[in-house]
């Protein structure tokens, strides 16, 4: 062979791009941080688990379907989410996690050199999704927490393609009320598509809480985004879906990749729609335990924020990464937020109590040893 | 695809003189300065002329870094004999005929070291341009309040920031000469921030500058309000403004080697004490920017307790092992950066080898007697083979002095103050 210049082969953006690289499993990261079990609160995953019907199927699958491939764009599923949300199948994409239906979206209506808007404090995934693909993410501030309507607005020029608000917001739990995503889509006005990323909406009680299904009815140029990894329960089978308007869910469908869903996800998440007792029982476990989380912050004399989703966020007087290190040598991982631009905090999700009971002894622990 | 030109050429002292008559003209035609383009022409010659037979063709490019021109030499050939470019092995240097390459690296302001695929290596010298002497340009006296976010500031702004402090000499090195600075950050060398008032002058800067791979090194603030103003809010704006533009990129944290006393303190930890040399000792400072998810760190026994206790105060997660010693037998060799206005060196491992703590021990000796007065090493953990350096380092007087966080290899800081 005569040299291989790699290089000359990867477009700038994506040799300027770092890789993600996750946290290793659990006995790597025990073994480096000497300690016999850990407690993962770092992933907004859900306690209680996948709901029954759903634990019943994966119990009675038979191992031999492995060797087949799935349905290749989840037909059933389709048509069981297009009956719960009164929208026609064909609305309906699903994707390998909603991750994955983020790079279809960008895929489908971004091109190097255009740009999407969303917030600088949020979900990690749009900013770094566009960075590689040759696309500059516009990270427009917060605003008390929350994503800044006006702002967003004035970040747009003829190159945006794509807004995506995070609502509930990942990290700050702030979220948009009906009529505020309403008079938002009025203001963008066919100018860019929106992004509703509703990972966690399953999870807000309050009923001015957006119906973005009926949103999509006035406004074409909205995609909502949902997953089966919160409330669901089912993060590790890897399955989220979106839906949007006819023709720009057509649209979507050219970016996206069939047979990405595995049968197992698929069955498990069709098993799930729409399990309200379990819904109920996720809520009220939130509501105790984020109970318990203000009572330690309080105690603790921690500001404290985060009313919707499966986690809070906690100020802390000391360096969150740090406090990260530390933590995990008791046995429990948080979230450091100096990456997600708060430094200082620490995000913890809502999970289950022994976790929880651990996670507040090894933080007075920590911020007693300063 | 790069224009820079460039050239291959046998190694061995017979092209040397093409060599360097090459790099010359090419850095004349890419408007280098006389003095400038003789420098370079030197080391090319030198690192030709040393260069093992069995080395083949050596590569010479040259690029414009702005403020600095690069000769990178490239050395394609695997298993490579190179003992040829460690200053210490040419004894008694000054007078030995092939003075070669302890001349080359002596010639250049700084000399990097890069890996190159197959077993190669690159080496990088850089000689900075001269900038004339900038006339004083005082700030203003009603300067501030700061107002609004600290800014990626413009190239007027930021070249203003610099004057102002180093007509006040605040900030330390890297706030002099505000061409220089200018062409570090257009050449992606150096990035800043600048806090401004409401009239949109600047208040204060913060710089950062690469260190190593995934790290930079942060210096100042400068602040230029006076004492009791708000500057403490200024060095808080600039510092948040520093993070928010940091974060979700390659880099994992920040050091800061020299800390200025304007330098806000929460948030960052203390990873060790650098000796001055007037016997006290100042702090290294460090700050993640990642979650740490543990690694592997490669210690030799000499330097077992310190990192072990380090490790653990710094509570990182850590598998501490003993690396074998390295398979190559003989070879070994360190690259150095050379400060010469501050007296400092900074070792850094170029290729180990069985005598590795000989060589160490040899730069030391070497730097020691031009009268280098701080002598620094800086041994990456997540390396094996770097290792095999320490013994070396410590039998000659240098020790552990600061642990530098990196979940892919730790950086271990260590010094020696004359
Ligand atoms: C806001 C938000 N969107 C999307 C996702 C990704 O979800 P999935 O597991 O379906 O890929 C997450 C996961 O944390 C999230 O917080």
């Amino acid at each position: 062979m005569t040299e291989f210049a790699l290089d000359r082969l990867v477009p700038a953006h994506v040799r300027a791009f770092e890789a993600y690289v996750p946290s290793p499993p659990d006995d790597v990261l025990c073994r480096r941080f000497g300690v016999p079990h850990l407690h993962r609160l770092n992933n907004n995953e859900n306690p209680i688990g996948p709901p029954e019907a759903a634990r019943a199927m994966m119990a009675a699958w038979k191992p031999e379907q492995a060797a087949l491939y799935p349905q290749g764009d989840g037909w059933h599923l389709r048509r069981a989410l297009g009956r719960r949300f009164d929208i026609d199948p064909e609305q309906v994409i699903l994707g390998n996690g909603a991750n994955e239906v983020i790079a279809f979206v960008i895929k489908a209506f971004c091109e190097p050199g255009d740009n999407i808007v969303t917030a600088d404090r949020t979900f990690a995934v749009y900013e770094w999704l566009a960075s590689f693909s040759g696309v500059e993410p516009r990270l427009v501030p917060l605003r008390d927490y929350a994503f800044d309507a006006e702002a967003m607005l004035d970040a747009i020029d003829d190159r945006t393609r794509v807004l995506f608000v995070c609502n509930p917001n990942n990290p700050t739990g702030t979220w948009w009320r009906h009529d505020e995503l309403d008079r938002f889509m009025e203001a963008v006005d066919g100018r860019a598509i929106v992004v509703a990323d509703e990972a966690y909406a399953e999870f807000a009680e309050d009923p001015a809480f957006p119906d973005s299904f009926a949103l999509m009815q006035r406004h074409p140029n909205l995609i909502v985004f949902r997953t089966f990894s919160k409330m669901w329960g089912l993060a590790g089978l890897r399955i989220g879906w979106m839906a949007a308007s006819p023709d720009v869910a057509a649209t979507v469908k050219k970016t996206s990749i069939s047979y990405s869903v595995n049968i197992l996800a698929m069955e498990a998440a069709r098993a799930t729609v729409w399990d309200e007792a379990h819904v109920q029982a996720t809520r009220a476990h939130m509501r105790g335990s984020r109970a318990a989380v203000a009572a330690l912050a309080q105690k603790l004399g921690l500001t404290m924020i985060g009313d919707v989703g499966n986690f809070v966020m906690l100020k802390l007087p000391m360096s969150d990464t740090v406090a990260h290190r530390r933590l995990m040598g008791r046995g429990v991982m948080a979230r450091a937020m100096t990456s997600f631009r708060y430094p200082g905090w620490l995000r913890v999700s809502l999970g289950p109590a022994d976790a929880m009971a651990a996670f507040a002894g090894a933080l007075e622990e920590v911020l007693a040893e300063g | 695809m790069s224009l820079d030109p460039r050239a291959q050429l046998p190694a061995g002292p017979r092209h040397a003189g093409i060599g360097a008559g090459f790099i010359r003209d090419c850095a004349l035609a890419g408007g280098a300065e006389e003095r400038l383009a003789n420098r370079l022409a030197l080391i090319a010659e030198e690192v030709l002329g040393a260069a093992p037979a069995n080395a083949g063709l050596v590569g010479l490019t040259l690029s414009d870094r702005r403020h600095a021109m690069r000769l990178s030499v490239d050395f394609t050939a695997a298993d490579l004999d190179l003992a040829g470019l460690d200053q210490s092995r040419r004894g008694d240097a000054e007078d030995a005929e092939e003075i070669g390459l302890y001349l080359a690296a002596r010639l250049a302001d700084r000399l990097t070291t890069e890996p190159l695929d197959r077993g190669g290596l690159r080496l990088g010298f850089d000689v900075g341009r001269a900038y004339p002497p900038q006339a004083a340009a005082t700030a203003p006296e009603a300067l501030g309040p700061i107002s609004g976010a600290a800014v990626d500031p413009d190239d007027a702004t930021l070249a203003l920031l610099v004057q102002w402090a180093e007509a006040a000499e605040l900030g330390g090195p890297a706030f002099r000469l505000a061409p220089r600075v200018l062409d570090q950050r257009a050449q992606g060398d150096l990035f800043a921030r600048v806090a401004l008032d409401a009239r949109k002058r600047p208040v204060g800067g913060l710089f950062w500058q690469p260190f190593g791979r995934r790290l930079m090194e942060l210096s100042g603030p400068a602040l230029l309000l006076p004492d009791g103003a708000d500057r403490a809010a200024v060095a808080e704006a600039l510092l948040e403004a520093a993070l928010a533009g940091l974060v979700r990129k390659k880099i994992q944290g920040l050091v800061v080697l020299e800390p200025s006393p304007d330098m806000p303190r929460q948030g960052f930890e203390t990873v060790g004490q650098l000796p001055a040399a007037d016997g006290t000792t100042w702090p290294v400072l460090f700050r993640a920017l990642e979650e740490d998810p543990g690694g592997i760190s490669w210690v030799p026994p000499v330097l077992a307790d310190w990192v072990t206790a380090a490790t653990r105060r710094l509570a990182l997660g850590r598998d501490i092992e003993e690396p074998a010693r390295p398979k190559r037998a003989t070879g070994a060799a360190m690259a150095a950066e050379t400060d010469r206005a501050r007296g400092r060196v900074t070792l850094r491992s170029l290729i180990a080898a069985g005598d590795a703590a000989a060589v160490a021990a040899g730069n030391v000796a070497l730097f020691r007697d031009q009268g280098f007065s701080e002598i620094r090493a800086i041994l990456d953990l997540g390396k094996p083979d770097q290792a095999a350096f320490a013994e070396g380092l410590v039998k000659a007087g240098l020790s552990p002095a600061a642990l530098i966080p990196d979940a892919a290899g730790d950086l271990l800081l260590l010094a020696a103050a004359e």
